[in-house]
């Protein structure tokens, strides 16, 4: 596999992270964040949104280097770390979904279960093979 | 000043690592398990797996203080991309910190207050530090 082809799948995966970005905010919607934080203290409340937020500035920021500038991402030394660690990243999101999230709720949406199971080993594998071919 | 962010970035480091110790008894001060128990289960595991996820960023951002100063000297263009992002970081934080969270319900005990004025001293040194990196990797310092 060459440099080239490397550089495609990160394009590529700046892409899915830029839907990503916005799936976090029709989640949001869907899931009713602020109303099922409603009856909660306001700490709790902020605390929450502002994990919302650096989880979204964190695949923003992914999304814009790895669409933008992917040749970055390939530069050896630090950058094999970088990818290393985001490789990382999606593959436990993968595990947190697969033991962690409820069951029931993830039976009563296989489809987007499945397809965001999909979506985050995706990533996982472009990431470890932007580590791997540096 | 080459050697000043050196030295900057080692405080940094272990200032981030002790950080990311420290933050396994934020749970038990702000009292997280009680708090969450009124939310719905699928809003109680976002909310751990959040926080999981940021306190991860904050120890890979400890390991790349510690271990890539160098790289993070470098003045290429990754290194500014990356402090940059960083100094962006904590400068929310900072700023959050002061403005944005409501601290009126966190037991006020010297310890609590302590650990406050310590979190805002470190957000203060994290922001300095990574503005020096930035400005130092475009050459203005």
């Amino acid at each position: 596999m060459n440099r080239e082809l490397v550089e495609i799948g990160l394009r590529i995966a700046g892409l899915i992270l830029t839907g990503l970005v916005l799936a976090n905010f029709i989640a949001a919607k869907r899931w009713d964040y602020a109303g099922s934080l409603g009856g909660t203290k306001l700490i709790v409340r902020q605390i929450f949104h502002v994990h919302c937020a650096y989880i979204v500035a964190i695949i923003a920021a992914l999304a814009l280097i790895s669409l933008g500038w992917p040749s970055l991402l390939l530069e050896g030394g630090f950058s094999k770390v970088f990818c290393a660690f985001f490789s990382l990243f999606w593959l436990s999101r993968v595990i947190v979904q697969l033991t962690y999230y409820d069951r029931e709720l993830r039976r009563n949406d296989r489809c987007w279960d499945i397809f965001f199971l999909g979506v985050f080993l995706t990533l996982s594998f472009i990431y470890a093979l932007a580590t791997y071919y540096q | 000043m080459k050697e000043l962010l050196q030295i900057g970035l080692q405080i940094g480091g272990y200032s981030l690592a002790l950080l990311c110790i420290g933050s396994f008894w934020i749970p038990k001060i702000l009292r997280w398990k009680e708090h969450l128990n009124d939310l719905p289960p699928l809003m109680r595991e976002l909310w751990w797996t959040y926080s999981i996820y940021i306190w991860s960023s904050h120890v890979f951002f400890s390991v790349l203080t510690l271990g890539f100063g160098d790289w993070l000297m470098s003045g290429s263009g990754s290194a500014i991309a990356m402090n940059t992002f960083m100094l962006l970081w904590w400068s929310v934080r900072l700023y959050l910190q002061f403005f944005g969270f409501d601290f009126s319900e966190i037991t006020k005990n010297k310890f609590n207050c302590v650990g406050k004025h310590l979190l805002t001293l470190l957000f203060i040194g994290l922001v300095t530090l990574f503005g020096g990196l930035v400005c130092w990797n475009l050459g203005w310092l």
